[in-house]
């Protein structure tokens, strides 16, 4: 899964069996057997936020590129999205979410246009300018929310040549779909030789340099890929999960959360973005029950928001320090461990990535 | 006819509130320049201060008595950060060292709030916010005193870095870490005595800060306002933080009022990132920062 | 361990393709580029260097350097700490832009190289920091180093089109090939940046020549290297000429291993090329002797050797 493994090798069959169970799994018992509390309040978010840190993971993970303005991006797609449907009424809803890609794409490579000159700090200073900008753009322009006077959109239904996915399984089987599809699309690119190229030029920018890596074209790619799968994850965010949205919902918050999910998922790792996205969707659920149970009505919405700031902040110092590719470290080890100790398989891959 | 007095007005308007941005950003400078760490807990640690102080002073203790508590409070703050934050992470590149501050920031954010509330406290620090008319110029009497203290704190930051032994071992940590370690200087104690300063200089803005605009948790968002002074005036250098806070100050105010009605106003916002940012493709190391040499 | 015995391993069965027959595939190359040289007249140096002079904020790197470099020799420039050879190397891989003077690769004269551009001239060099790429496998490391011939776009290498099917193809056999010619076999699943630091240098020796340069410039290649790995890596540096053509041009601190290996010695010292020849012309050159012994430098050379 990770860069350092051949493009389309064959996987193990055991990999394919479990992928297989986890496709009747995703796809079918839980739409059938699942609460609609579960996919609406846990899956559909998750499915979006993971799309989103796959995307950042893509910009800062891969490419070395630190961004501090994800959530600039996801409101372009979501906005990109909603104009594309009202106004274009005609186009199909899947042409939408597309398109909405695309114009989340460009606005970033605009932004990425700095990454030419500066780097490190500098860099994550001027996407910022990103986070700001678009949130002021939004916030100024009526004619983005429709001259709505709230400045709130309200999206519009789900519905895909005819069918209706506006239950809550059908949100989630919309945005599992979604998700996939990118999900594989991005692991081929990471395996091509364009994966190659972004890995070099986070690892030394200088020697990709010499070796005729077009750096100009590469950094830009990479700001263009992760901002398109961002924006698809805004798209996903807004019309299967919120259903309204307004330009608070994407302020410099949410762009450190999504940052934060691939620190502690993994930096540079495909599933160290859903192993993050899954624990910042259910730690918050966790932490408020577990806080309720253990000190009852002192433990309020306030102290809760508090106390998930200082959890989450000290697992950012942690994990930096003790394990600095994340979750899916820890993963990789337990399952290394559970097949050595099962001896269900005697080798596995020791390789990989390392971040910048 | 161009009203000259106006845009003067506007003018000393944005240099006085670009003073209070580089009280902000010289904290993030000072931690900068001996440890290379962009601290982005600067901003939390300032609405601790700030909260701290008001919060003890709110309980009746006597002001001086709460100034020095907070000031213990901070030195303490720093001492800690030093011990579980950097030590553990030294020799990590420096991007590591940002997201680690991060961490720190929400960590800080959350115990200041925790400890003591969400709600927005007021605080009155004596000095009336009446306009002073000089020939003719109407100038905020506050912003004149912030800029009076921090122009003081500066000037002490001077004598203690030109002066003191541990100053001159401040700098030599700046120019040289390594060689640094290898006379005898001891890291840590450096890097808790600089986080130290850095908690002062937190204090201070804080105070100003929070007498301007409440004490409140969006005091932490001031940092936003630094970065784009920091880029400009290079993360390392005192003086581009001076230069560059003045200049962030005055071209925030007169793009506000002189393009701000072209596109709806609000541009405060971005204005001085897109500033610092055309400048930064001119000029990639900012106003006095230190042009780097790559070396292969 | 592995550094020191891949030498004497065996060459694992299957997979490899035999280092042996490196060879014959280069020397056809070889064989080309010759035909090249005299269809178009008369023979040109690979590398030549017109009086390039560098300075950084007036302190002279560079000055004057004249510098020429046959087809197929391998070129030591030597020279105590601080002599201007690295400003020499990046003057060459366009990484410094030289105040005065021209660079000839081939029949192409700059006055600044393009860096972007050098693979597509042939030129390849290594670093003498090293500049692996850390969290890329040993395979991809090296497959890097024919990245520039990558043509199909991103959408084709996504969707696996023919083209970019065929050129992936053909750079992996690339790869591979280097991979079992510098006995990196064992180790090419790895993460570079996992690996003890005398392989590290022959992952980014494999990424040079993966490419087939013409002109493979090394930049410090003995440095920091065990006396083992030395002259390990000494009979790679030469392997790389004989089996892949390359012509080399390599800087070099340590004089010891540059006598034996080269055919032509340049001696630089404060920015200035005091000696050009044979090693036995410079090692017996009174300036050469001066800048080493004058009492100026007082290096820990190995002259005697």
């Amino acid at each position: 899964m990770d860069a350092t493994s051949n493009p389309r090798q064959t996987l193990p069959v055991i990999d394919r069996i479990l992928i297989g169970i986890g496709a009747v799994i995703t796809f079918g018992v839980i739409p059938l057997a699942g609460s609609d509390y579960l996919m609406d309040a846990v899956l559909t978010p998750f499915l979006a936020l993971a799309l989103a840190a796959a995307g950042l993971n893509v910009l800062t993970g891969y490419a070395g590129q630190v961004s501090l303005g994800s959530a600039a991006f996801l409101a372009v797609g979501a906005y990109a999205a909603y104009n594309l449907h009202l106004r274009l009424p005609e186009l199909p809803l899947l042409l939408d979410l597309v398109l909405a890609g695309l114009v989340a794409a460009a606005i970033g490579i605009v932004f990425g246009l700095p990454s030419l000159r500066l780097r490190g700090f500098y860099l994550a200073v001027s996407t910022l300018a990103a986070q700001f900008f678009v949130q002021w753009a939004l916030t100024k322009f009526g004619w983005f929310s429709n001259d709505n006077p709230s400045g709130v959109i309200d999206a519009p239904a789900l519905t895909i040549a005819g069918y209706s996915f506006t239950s809550a399984a059908g949100r989630y089987l919309f945005s599992l779909a979604v998700v996939t599809v990118a999900t594989i699309l991005t692991l081929l690119l990471l395996q091509s030789q364009t994966g190659r190229n972004f890995i070099a030029v986070r690892d030394h920018e200088i020697a990709a340099k010499v070796i005729g890596v077009p750096l100009l074209r590469t950094k830009l790619l990479a700001f263009g890929v992760s901002s398109f799968l961002i924006g698809v994850a805004g798209v996903l965010w807004a019309f299967a999960y919120l259903r309204t949205v307004e330009p608070a919902g994407f302020n410099l918050d949410r762009s450190f959360q999504i940052l934060f999910i691939i620190i502690i998922g993994g930096l540079a790792s495909l599933r160290g973005a859903f192993l993050g996205a899954a624990f910042i969707v259910v730690f918050p659920l966790i932490l408020s029950r577990l806080g309720a149970a253990l000190l009852g009505g002192v433990f309020d919405s306030g102290v809760l928001e508090m106390s998930q700031r200082i959890v989450i902040g000290a697992l950012i110092i942690a994990f930096l320090i003790a394990e600095p590719r994340g979750l899916i470290a820890l993963w990789d080890r337990f399952r290394a461990a559970s097949a050595a100790w099962t001896g269900l398989r005697k080798t596995f891959p020791a390789t990989d990535t390392s971040r910048s | 006819m161009f009203d000259y007095q106006f845009l003067i007005e506007v003018l000393v308007g944005g240099l006085l509130s670009g003073v209070m941005y580089s009280l902000v950003a010289i904290g993030f400078v000072v931690i900068y320049k001996t440890s290379g760490v962009l601290n982005f807990a600067q901003g939390a640690m300032l609405l601790f201060a700030a909260l701290t102080f008001v919060s003890l002073v709110e309980r009746g203790v006597a002001l001086p008595l709460a100034l020095l508590a907070t000031l213990a409070i901070m030195v303490a703050l720093g001492v800690a950060v030093e011990r579980t934050v950097l030590r553990p992470l030294v020799n990590q590149p420096p991007i590591t060292l940002f997201m680690a501050t991060l961490g720190l920031s929400y960590v800080i954010e959350g115990a200041a709030q925790l400890l003591w509330g969400t709600q927005v406290h007021g605080l009155d620090i004596g000095i009336s916010d009446v306009p002073l008319d000089i020939v003719g110029v109407f100038i905020s009497r506050f912003d004149l005193f912030a800029a009076a203290v921090a122009g003081s704190l500066v000037a002490l930051f001077a004598l203690f870095f030109r002066t003191t032994r541990t100053g001159l071992s401040f700098r030599a940590v700046a120019d040289d870490p390594f060689a640094a370690l290898a006379v005898g200087l001891r890291l840590p104690r450096v890097w808790a005595i600089v986080w130290t300063v850095a908690g002062i200089v937190a204090l201070v803005a804080g105070l100003l800060w929070g007498a301007r605009l409440g004490v409140q948790f969006s005091l932490s968002l001031v940092v936003l306002k630094a970065l784009p002074v920091l880029v400009l005036g290079g993360f390392d250098s005192i003086a581009g933080a001076i230069v560059g806070g003045l200049l962030i100050g005055a071209i925030e105010k007169l793009a506000e009022v002189y393009v701000g009605p072209l596109v709806g106003g609000g541009i405060e916002a971005w204005a001085g990132y897109v500033v610092a940012l055309v400048f930064l493709l001119v000029r990639p190391s900012g106003l006095f920062g230190q042009k780097l040499v790559e070396r292969v | 361990m592995i550094a020191a015995s891949a030498g004497v391993l065996p060459l694992d069965g299957a997979l490899v393709e035999p280092a042996l027959s490196a060879p014959l595939s280069a020397r056809a190359d070889v064989a080309d580029r010759a035909l090249v040289k005299r269809g178009s007249g008369e023979i040109q140096p690979v590398l030549a260097l017109a009086d390039i002079s560098l300075s950084f904020g007036g302190v002279a790197a560079l000055r004057d350097i004249d510098l020429e470099v046959a087809q197929g020799e391998i070129r030591a420039v030597i020279g105590p700490n601080g002599a201007g050879k690295s400003s020499l190397l990046n003057v060459i891989s366009g990484l410094y832009r030289p105040d005065r003077g021209r660079v000839w690769l081939g029949e192409h004269s700059f006055g600044h190289v393009p860096t972007a551009r050098l693979a597509q001239h042939g030129v390849a060099r290594t670093f003498q920091n090293l500049a692996v790429f850390k969290g890329l496998s040993v395979r991809d490391n090296v497959l890097m180093g024919v990245a520039h011939r990558v043509r199909a776009g991103f959408l084709r290498q996504i969707a696996g089109s023919p083209l970019a099917r065929r050129i992936e193809a053909e750079n992996r056999a690339a790869a591979e090939d280097v991979i079992g010619f510098l006995h990196l076999r064992e180790v090419c699943d790895r993460a570079a940046g996992t690996l003890p630091y005398g392989l590290q240098k022959r992952v980014e020796l494999a990424r040079a020549l993966v490419a087939r340069p013409l002109l493979l410039l090394l930049d410090e290649p003995f440095a920091g290297v065990t006396l083992g790995e030395k002259h390990e890596l000494a009979a790679h540096v030469r392997n790389a000429r004989d089996s892949y053509g390359a012509t080399i041009v390599l800087i070099e601190h340590d004089i010891g291993v540059v006598m034996g290996l080269s055919d032509r010695v340049a001696v630089l010292d404060y920015g200035r090329k005091i000696a050009d020849g044979t090693p036995d012309q410079v090692r017996s050159d009174q300036a050469v002797v001066d800048a080493y012994l004058g009492v100026a430098h007082a290096d820990e050379t190995e002259f005697a050797l």
